[in-house]
């Protein structure tokens, strides 16, 4: 069963297309990440996945069953901002989230609030820091027993020891339950370390979809001579060109040409890449 | 989900409950005191309307010790609505739209709906409830004062029509309403209390006395040819001359008559019953009153409460709509 597919979604606001014609289909327990810049479209992508935005276009499917106008009982949903009640205690947080759900396993959330250094139960919610709010948001996405678990930017905000405890919890949630999980984050360094696969967002459109590991291998970086470019094959994403020298990341490239360094790009110089080439497909002229 | 919305309404209930109990308590306690008063001063037959030795030095005493008692709890009756919907009504849904924490209510599995009725319910049938009990217990003390508190002005008083009956439960409704309704709109706490607020005391002017001309109003004659008693507490919407046959004068006429007749009647001397001759000269017989009677002011109460509670059901029904289509 494919947890999440998106067939030529697009939502407008107003005059802008903040996602458009969006078709993916993401593998089951697997950990996905989805990265773009600012305002790609990553969270109206997440939040129409979740029922809170109707799509303009298209449609959405959880568990072969369309999204539309609620959430769909297999899925939990980690806003950005992490919506919590900050004049409850997490005690009664607790109790509020319990009752808006049909299931719901009390254990699942004290287990995963007994985490690290376990939270004060009785502290106000606005009295915790950002890393322990994270981690009450998240013990209530799980307490839904969810096998499609979306996080938008879970990450954001927290120092790197909340981070590290944070992808802890989540992995740990993987390996337990199968969730598939789809988290959006602008740091590249964590995700390569939990995510398999790789889906691109940039100006409301998917760029790249794939495992990551599969994604990387069919990509290289040459360096060479920015003088002679012509030996190159392959199809070229970008490239970073100085006086001597250029850098290009290449897509289906062949063997490396004399004079030029080949590697393969880590993630990081991957998304930059192919983030670079739609600023500069932005940026020029359209026609 | 029941123990979710009464969590996060309790500051506005533990205050309604407050509200409740110690207005309540002031007015059981204030009642009680006042008819004390009135037995000891003897002023127990002034209560009923058209006592006749009652403008006496006790009534004066008695009225200097009550009378502003008497107008706070006219006050808190007429601006409960207000404080409704502008602490309980406005911050409903704008504090979930404005703090985003809709989101969390809206990724559960319980319905959006759902979600809004329980709210709904939770925030304003108690606050409905302690505006007809305190509402009650006003009347039942003003009641036990009678003529010798503001009823001596009558039920169609605009003060104490809108203390009466439904009408306060109608505004409370109203005013609740427009406050949750703005809210979602504007996503905004502060202005969905500003515009509830605004609203509703806009709307309580504008529409204040319009129920009356859905009341049938009757003809009262002169007794005298000239007076007409209005002293039950009736309210007067119009007026003018009967002919010999019962039947109305055109008011024109009616006017040229009667300045004619205060011309030659210039003296003064012989003054209301010299006028009075002259005009039945002319054939002016009575002076007659058009009057809504004091014992259909319930009538009115009815349309003011249809047309508020109508507002207020548009309004909470398109509050419900604006949530269901909320992002």
């Amino acid at each position: 069963m494919i947890p999440l597919s998106a067939s030529a979604v697009g939502k407008q606001y107003r005059s802008r297309w903040a996602v458009r014609d969006c078709t993916f289909a993401l593998p089951e327990g697997k950990v996905i990440a989805l990265v773009g810049p600012n305002g790609a479209g990553k969270s109206t992508l997440l939040r129409m996945a979740a029922g809170l935005v109707r799509p303009t276009a298209g449609e959405l499917r959880v568990f072969g069953t369309p999204v539309r106008g609620g959430t769909h009982p297999d899925v939990s949903f980690l806003a950005q901002d992490r919506p919590l009640y900050g004049h409850l205690t997490v005690r009664e947080m607790v109790r509020v989230a319990a009752g808006m759900n049909d299931r719901w396993s009390a254990e699942r959330v004290q287990e995963v609030l007994g985490l690290q250094a376990g939270v004060d139960q009785d502290a106000k919610i606005r009295t915790l820091s950002a890393g322990t709010r994270t981690q009450v948001a998240i013990a209530l996405a799980l307490g839904r027993l969810p096998r499609l678990l979306l996080l938008d930017e879970p990450l954001a905000d927290l120092d790197p020891l909340a981070r590290d405890e944070t992808l802890r919890i989540i992995m740990a949630e993987v390996a337990d339950r199968g969730t598939t999980v789809v988290m959006s984050s602008h740091l590249l360094a964590d995700l390569r370390e939990v995510c398999d696969h790789l889906l691109l967002v940039d100006d409301g459109r998917v760029q790249v979809d794939g495992d990551i590991e599969e994604v990387l291998a069919r990509h290289r970086i040459l360096v060479g001579p920015a003088a002679d470019e012509s030996a190159v094959e392959g199809t070229l994403v970008s490239a970073t060109r100085t006086q001597r020298q250029a850098t290009l990341l290449l897509k289906d490239s062949g063997p490396a040409p004399q004079g030029w360094s080949d590697a393969e790009p880590d993630l990081e110089s991957l998304v930059m890449g192919y983030l670079r080439a739609s600023r500069a497909r932005t940026s020029a002229p359209r026609r | 989900m029941i123990w979710a919305s009464f969590r996060l309404q309790r500051v506005q209930l533990l205050t309604l409950l407050g509200v409740l109990v110690v207005g309540g308590g002031a007015l059981v306690l204030l009642r009680s005191s006042m008819v004390g008063a009135i037995t000891s001063a003897r002023l127990t037959e002034c209560v009923e309307r058209g006592g006749t030795a009652c403008a006496s030095v006790d009534q004066n005493a008695f009225l200097d010790d009550w009378s502003n008692l008497f107008q706070v709890a006219r006050i808190l009756i007429i601006v409960l609505p207000i404080l409704i919907g502008v602490f309980v009504g406005a911050p409903l849904f704008a504090q979930e739209l404005e703090h985003g924490t809709h989101v969390l209510a809206f990724t559960q599995s319980v319905s959006r709906t759902r979600w809004m009725l329980s709210k709904l319910v939770v925030a304003l049938v108690p606050a409905l409830v302690v505006v007809a009990v305190l509402q009650y217990l006003v009347w039942w003390w003003l009641t036990a004062a009678g003529t010798l508190g503001p009823r001596i002005n009558g039920a169609w008083h605009p003060v104490n029509f809108g203390i009466d009956h439904v009408s306060p439960v109608a505004y409370t409704l109203f005013a609740f309403a427009v406050g949750a309704f703005v809210g979602v709109v504007a996503r905004r706490t502060l202005v969905a209390m500003t515009a509830a607020f605004g609203v509703f005391v806009v709307a309580r002017f504008a529409l204040d006395g319009q129920v009356n001309r859905f009341v049938t109003p009757e003809r009262r004659v002169a007794a005298d040819g000239l007076t007409v008693d209005m002293r039950d507490g009736a309210l007067s919407v119009g007026r003018g001359w009967l002919d010999a046959a019962g039947l109305e004068v055109p008011w024109d006429r009616a006017v040229s008559v009667s300045d004619a007749c205060r011309t030659t009647s210039s003296a003064a001397t012989q003054g209301q019953e010299e006028f009075l001759a002259c005009m039945r000269e002319s054939g002016l017989e009575n002076r007659y009153s058009l009057v809504l009677p004091e014992s259909s002011t319930w009538i009115a109460h009815l349309y003011d409460a249809a047309i508020f509670g109508g507002f207020a059901v548009l309004l909470l029904a398109g509050t419900v709509w604006a949530l269901r289509r909320q992002s």
